[in-house]
């Protein structure tokens, strides 16, 4: 047996040694990190009987929220005989004919999806560029009653959404914003803009003030250390609060039902005019039902990392 | 290139009892390499943001050269600033972060990239200046963070512990390079440190901070050999001054029985302010083991290779002890447990009242 033939013990040491430094970091980097929280889950650290029970939980929880959810779609293509069934079915022949019944027939669905998009849409836009100077300032101000003021803000979010409507339709009938968008618009912004304005400015407190102070240094106004320092760093939380905002607006009923008319109704309106005294059209609805979740779930997917990020307030690194 | 003027300048954090900074007064000569030092919360970073801008001032003045700049906004005063985690901006690259503030002045673009080119070579950052500030070690963004700070050939540099981030061995290399660096573009420069190593070996002249005031401002040379307190003498050399408490008669100070002899003036000092005990202070390199001198037990011994560090108490004979550092020769050191007699140099001890710790006569 030659030398070469005897494995290195050492050598093989200090590889594992190397393995056990990595695997070390990558444990302490995920315990540092809250945004990576999730792939070490906490299953990991707990005994048998508690797994089962957290599992249990948590597979309710799932089928709570996803149960309705998937029939709905299903019940979207399913043909109506079987919708109304008594036996709820599996099998069956999908059928196209509840989406394309949307847009023909005396439904027009395309007006409707249009002012969804623009309603929902401007006041997302329009809560991330007032909220992100606004949340900025809130952030890095330093003046007297700052944290009642941050509060303040955050409570106009928390008053329901019956106590405002009548007085703003009041004023949207002196204005004439009855039945039009920036109407809407205007009425998403009152629930949208605090929660922009509350969530943006936590993103902001996060940066470390080392990074505008040395754009100020290197001649940069507040705005322009704001501009060029801050708001491309808050990338993550404009876009989470992008997101956020628009959900909101997407899925309000009540506003759009009081202040909107044939030139701005949105899509929830859509499905209630469904539900007539002829009777229901399941399909149709199921449908329509889908067609208003699914654009929603994919923004939310498409940002999910960030989500999380935003939703943990206090994890954002500037990185 | 200018001069810096702090005229009783004053920081007062709303609700603090006592002033951050409290009527600083300091002058810094055109090129000169100032060191501003103290333990934490001295009130050093306050002195050097408030001279970039970046704090209020609440009471006197602060002037670049003639210029006075107390209420002006950081962008107009002409400095250059390196923060303590270098504070370089995530999302550009290390040439975007170089030219952030030639951009930001409108500079033409080729020009930009010449002057960022020109101060990578000088850091030797050249290879470096596509990448993102995540992709380079410490070193290598204390170098960019340097850079950043000479592209733009301000009046003035600030430091705000450039070093700190930095390992041991990484940190006193990059000291000499600053040292050099500031000396060859000689631009006035207030360098903030805790570190009285670095104070020492960079600084033109050190102004030494306690408690928001300036304790002493002098060149390391003059800090070392005569310093203004007990403080600055405590704080400056290492290891540190001894600084036993002892008695005193007409001929010196009485040390575990052994008279550390002091001039005239020193005695006529303390006895001016009515005290009985005064403070020595003594260089642990201005001791010497010896047949003679002030009995020590030791303690401890530190071997640090060229030198030992004998740690031991000196009985002051009623029931107190004081301690003592001495430097001995690293092949014959004491044992612990050891008694041994300390000598002195007689022209390297110093005194300082015990009551003000101030130093007493010259």
């Amino acid at each position: 047996m030659s030398v070469l033939d005897t494995p290195n013990p050492r050598r093989a040491e200090s590889a594992g040694q190397q393995e056990a430094v990595e695997q070390e970091r990558r444990h302490a980097s995920t315990k540092r990190s809250p945004r990576e929280g999730s792939r070490s889950s906490p299953l990991d650290r707990t005994g048998t009987g508690t797994r089962v029970v957290i599992l249990v939980v948590l597979g309710l929880a799932l089928l709570w929220t996803l149960v309705p959810l998937v029939w709905m779609v299903l019940s979207s293509f399913k043909p109506a005989t079987a919708i109304t069934s008594a036996e709820p079915s599996w099998l069956f022949t999908p059928t196209g004919e509840h989406y394309a019944g949307l847009f023909t027939g005396g439904n027009e669905l395309i007006p409707y999806l249009w002012h969804s998009v623009a309603a929902a849409g401007l006041s997302a836009v329009l809560s991330v560029v007032l909220g992100a100077p606004a949340g900025y300032g809130l952030a890095r101000s330093e003046m007297r009653g700052k944290r009642h003021l941050s509060f303040w803000i955050i409570s106009t979010r928390m008053a329901p959404i019956a106590a405002v409507v009548l007085p703003l339709f009041l004023m949207f009938r002196q204005l004439g914003l009855i039945d039009t968008i920036p109407g809407l618009v205007l009425a998403y912004m009152t629930f949208n803009l605090p929660f922009a304005i509350w969530l943006l400015s936590s993103f902001f407190s996060d940066l470390p003030p080392a990074l505008e102070e040395s754009a100020l240094v290197e001649g940069c106004t507040r705005w322009q250390a704001f501009r060029h320092v801050a708001l491309p760093l808050t990338k993550p939380g404009l876009v989470t609060t992008f997101v956020l905002c628009l959900v909101f607006a997407w899925n309000d009923y009540a506003f759009a039902l009081v202040f909107s008319g044939p030139d701005s109704q949105t899509l929830p309106i859509a499905a209630s005019q469904l539900v007539t005294q002829a009777g229901i059209d399941w399909g149709q609805l199921c449908a329509i039902g889908t067609f208003v979740v699914v654009p929603m779930m994919l923004a939310g997917l498409a940002v999910r990392r960030w989500l999380v990020t935003g939703l943990t307030l206090g994890a954002v690194t500037g990185e | 290139m200018a001069t810096i003027t702090y005229d009783r300048t004053t920081r007062h954090y709303p609700g603090a009892e006592h002033p951050a900074v409290d009527g600083l007064r300091l002058d810094v000569a055109d090129g000169e390499f100032l060191v501003l030092v103290g333990p934490s919360g001295c009130g050093k970073s306050t002195s050097l943001r408030m001279l970039a801008g970046l704090e209020d001032v609440d009471d006197g003045a602060i002037h670049i050269g003639s210029r006075e700049v107390t209420h002006l906004a950081p962008r107009d005063r002409d400095i250059a600033m390196v923060f303590q985690n270098y504070a370089l901006y995530p999302h550009m690259s290390v040439a975007g972060n170089m030219g952030f503030a030639l951009r930001m002045a409108g500079m033409d673009r080729t020009e930009i990239a010449d002057r960022v080119r020109n101060a990578a070579r000088l850091l030797r950052i050249e290879e470096f200046l596509d990448r993102k500030p995540k992709e380079l070690s410490g070193g290598q963004r204390q170098r960019v963070a340097m850079g950043r700070a000479i592209v733009r050939e301000p009046q003035v540099f600030l430091m705000d512990e450039p070093l700190s981030n930095l390992d041991a061995k990484l940190r006193s290399s990059t000291r000499a390079q600053i040292a050099a660096l500031q000396r060859r573009l000689g631009v006035t420069t207030v360098y903030v440190t805790h570190d009285q190593v670095e104070a020492m070996t960079m600084g033109d002249r050190v102004a030494v901070l306690d408690e928001g005031v300036l304790q002493q401002c002098d060149t390391p040379r003059a800090l070392y050999d005569r310093p203004a307190n007990a403080f600055v003498a405590g704080f400056t050399g290492s290891p540190a001054m001894n600084l036993p408490t002892a008695a005193f008669d007409a001929d010196g100070a009485s040390l575990g029985g052994t008279t550390v002899p002091l001039p005239r003036e020193v005695l006529r000092a303390a006895e001016a302010e009515g005290a009985e005990i005064l403070r020595v202070g003594l260089r642990p390199e201005a001791l010497y083991l010896d047949t003679e001198g002030i009995p020590l037990t030791v303690e401890l011994v530190e071997e640090l290779g060229a030198e030992a560090l004998c740690h031991g108490v000196v009985d002051t004979g009623d029931g107190d002890e004081e301690r003592l550092v001495v430097r001995v020769d690293s092949r014959t050191p004491p044992r612990a447990g050891e008694r041994v007699r300390v000598g002195f140099r007689t022209d390297e001890v110093h005194a300082f009242s015990a009551l003000t710790g101030e130093r007493l006569g010259d």
